[in-house]
């Protein structure tokens, strides 16, 4: 009996053994079959899948904290074939809903590309045209009969950022815009380009639960702060557009620092265009130069420049305040007879009348007599001609000619010496000016304020330029361009505070000759002349009220300054020295 | 009655002893001791018993086996489940920051200048005149500086403030509890 129990003990135990060891074996057989790399294949590809993560671009907000850009979520609509069940339903809902030609539609989705399982129909589709058709799926769904699937199913919405600017077409020469891309154009999107990233990225990542550490991280853009204050730029963009119709102009720019850290406060330019639609970019602009002219466009900037020649002839000993000169309305210089403005003698002046009447003789006179060598140093130094490091894409050079360059003459001496056949632009003038503004020091004229990465914000530390003059020619200066307003009546003046500035009035030329008729008409000035806060330059290109800067430039100076003193909380001359002295 | 003691009992030496003197204690005559010593060889080397004890063991091998395994799977499933979560808030997170960004930018349209000037212009307000501001000092006030964006208050999550069990060895927490331990005595 025992026998028997331990025969088949034996018996069932070599059965196990045996079962056991066929496992084995078809494991063994099945690993190294001809079907085996396939499935390895089939297993690899199943491992990991291709993921695109879209970060989100940095933000952009104004130094208070308004938001300029950011971002918003938009769709991609497709179409998952496996689970599709009526094609009809699906082409008939996005074409009512996306606007889309209902024939293409079906076609796509009837003959799909070979090996094809998913189909994009239109991405960068609005929200609100996503929701109505995911509402539209849900209620197709909720109707259809128990144990059927509704006639959009299949209809998938895959949601990821694009960028969004809340204000339109505010300060949209400053901003720039970002394409669907991801890529920047223009202003800051471009200039801070691969600071802001937040680039779409796609890569392979594992399916394995077990690997989920190994899910890339695609960091957010660093946010920026700028230096723009919003209301003040809203100010100056309506004060623009106003002046553009009263005074006839065809463009303008309104640009607004602070002098003593080079900070862009506003910069308005006539033509701008909502960011949210850059694809009108070649509607709205003719060239690259006209998205932001302030940094891009280059002019004659006629009298204004009667500063850096003036702040010259005093740096270098030419001329006092109290030197005198007897102007007989022309002067001849290289074979060419300049005349003044209004081709009169204006007599016996000092240096204080020359920039109040802005006599183009008065300024041939003192050129000549530092020399060229002396003349163009300074121009050099005041940058005229140089980049000014301004933070923004696109920024333009100018020209000035130098003796020794082939179309350089004698006769140049003379007429860039009053800002005729020299070519700036607005951003490079006002790097040059700030310098009689702050104590011969110029700044280097910036929009960053600040960076925000990680929860902490890194300020921007201040920059400077060079030192083209001493401080005691500048406070000279300041206090000759202050006067001459004054007792000019200038339309610049703005009640409660002293302002120091200049017109300028600079014909254009056409065909190769200045017309008269057609000029720029610009004015720069700052203030409170002793402890200044502001610096604004106002340029109306071919104002056809009055060809002359005193009249067109120089009240719109005074309209905006207006504007400024109250946003930027700065109180009238006489209360601030009370405040001063207490 | 010696077999049945001894089948009852465990088997051994001890065994015998303690049945010898219940036998005395229970006036049992004497039984041969060289024959009990035959006995106890023969059921030491019973087949059935070899056969029980290979058996018994390799039992014992496959629990051993099926517990490991068990475990090896429940982990690895607590594992996996985990690893998928990760996967799951990772979207989750990504989604919340698009979201929060949408209603960033939402926002900020409502509140943009063209749309508070329009609100503003509704219910009766305008720009304000040079002549109509009265500056009044106020002490100690400070004039408004351009905004900070830091996220001060923010708690950055860090390996400081992970709790211990989520990355502490078992090593490590047994060593914890005996440095504390000794440092109570």
């Amino acid at each position: 009996m025992r026998q028997q129990y331990g025969r088949r003990s034996q018996a069932l135990a070599g059965a196990l053994v045996i079962f056991a060891l066929a496992i084995v074996i078809q494991m063994t057989r099945i690993q190294n079959s001809p079907e085996a790399d396939t499935f390895r294949q089939l297993s690899q590809d199943y491992a990991y899948e291709w993921r695109t993560f879209y970060p989100n671009r940095g933000e952009i907000y104004d130094r208070n904290g308004r938001l300029l850009a950011g971002e918003k979520i938009i769709y991609e609509v497709g179409v998952d074939l496996t689970i599709m069940t009526d094609p009809h339903a699906i082409s008939y809902a996005a074409a009512d809903a996306l606007g889309m030609d209902y024939n293409q539609l079906m076609e796509v989705i009837q003959n799909p590309p070979e090996g094809i399982s998913y189909i994009v129909l239109a991405d960068y589709v609005d929200a609100a045209q996503a929701n109505y058709l995911q509402e539209l799926k849900k209620a197709l769904n909720e109707q259809a009969p128990e144990g059927s699937l509704g006639g959009l199913t299949g209809l998938q919405f895959k949601s990821h950022p694009q960028r969004s600017y809340p204000e339109n077409s505010l300060a949209s020469n400053i901003l720039g815009f970002v394409n669907r891309e991801g890529k920047g154009y223009f202003g800051v999107e471009e200039k801070y380009d691969s600071l802001l990233a937040g680039n779409p990225v796609t890569v392979l990542v594992p399916t394995d639960p077990n690997k989920a550490f190994e899910i890339p991280n695609a960091p957010n853009g660093t946010t920026l702060v700028l230096s723009i204050n919003r209301d003040l730029q809203a100010a100056a963009e309506d004060i623009l557009d106003s002046a553009l119709g009263e005074y006839g102009a065809r463009d303008g720019i309104i640009a607004i620092m602070d002098p003593q850290s080079g900070e862009m406060l506003a910069i308005a330019t006539s033509r701008r265009m909502d960011l949210n639609e850059f694809w009108n970019y070649d509607v709205v602009y003719d060239n690259a130069t006209e998205f932001n002219p302030v940094i891009s466009k280059t002019y004659e900037p006629g009298s204004v420049i009667k500063i850096l020649t003036m702040a010259a002839a005093l740096d270098s000993g030419t001329v006092t305040p109290n030197t005198t000169y007897l102007d007989t309305g022309s002067i001849l210089i290289g074979g060419v007879t300049i005349q003044n403005w209004d081709r009169n003698p204006w007599g016996v002046q000092n240096m204080v009348g020359c920039l109040q009447h802005s006599l183009n003789v008065c300024m041939v006179t003192i050129s000549t007599q530092m020399g060229a060598n002396t003349f163009y140093n300074y121009m050099d130094a005041f940058g005229i001609g140089h980049l000014t490091g301004v933070d923004l894409a696109w920024e333009a050079p100018g020209r000035l000619k130098v003796p020794g360059d082939p179309d350089w003459y004698p006769v140049d001496l003379g007429t860039n010496a009053f800002g005729q056949g020299v070519a700036v632009t607005p951003i490079q003038m006002m790097a040059a000016v700030s310098a009689v503004a702050n104590h011969g020091r110029m700044v280097i004229p910036h929009v960053l304020y600040a960076m925000v990465r990680d929860g902490r914000q890194y300020q921007v530390p201040e920059q400077f330029g060079t030192t083209p003059i001493s401080e005691q020619t500048a406070n000279t200066l300041n206090e000759m361009l202050a006067i001459s307003l004054e007792e000019e009546g200038s339309q610049a003046l703005v009640p409660g505070y002293r302002i120091a500035g200049k017109t300028g009035t600079a014909q254009i030329p056409v065909d190769g000759y200045y017309d008269s008729t057609q000029t720029n008409t610009s004015f720069i000035g700052w203030g409170p002349v002793d402890d200044p806060q502001f610096m604004i330059y106002v340029w109306l290109e071919r104002p056809t009220t009055s060809p002359w800067g005193s009249e067109t430039a120089a009240p719109v100076f005074a309209e905006i300054a207006q504007r400024t003193v109250i946003l930027l909380d700065i109180p009238p001359d006489s209360i601030r020295q009370q405040l001063v002295q207490k | 009655m010696l077999t049945a003691l001894a089948c009852g009992a465990s088997v051994g030496r001890k065994s015998i002893a303690l049945a010898m003197t219940k036998r005395k204690i229970m006036n049992i005559p004497n039984v041969n001791l060289p024959n009990v010593n035959h006995l106890i060889h023969a059921y030491r080397v019973a087949p059935w018993r070899v056969q029980r004890q290979w058996i018994g063991n390799a039992l014992l091998v496959v629990v051993i086996f099926a517990m490991v395994a068990a475990l090896y799977l429940n982990v690895t499933s607590r594992t996996a489940i985990a690893g998928r979560e990760v996967q799951d808030l990772t979207d989750a997170i990504a989604a919340s920051q698009q979201v929060s960004s949408d209603l960033q930018t939402q926002l900020a349209g409502l509140t943009s200048a063209e749309s508070m000037e329009k609100r503003a212009r509704e219910m009766g307000f305008r720009p304000v005149e040079p002549a109509e501001l009265e500056y009044l000092v106020v002490p100690g006030y400070v004039a408004r500086d351009a905004v900070d964006l830091s996220s001060s208050a923010q708690t950055q999550l860090n390996a400081l403030t992970i709790p211990p069990a989520y990355n502490q060895s078992l090593l490590d927490w047994m060593d914890e509890r005996l440095v504390s331990a000794r440092r109570f005595q």
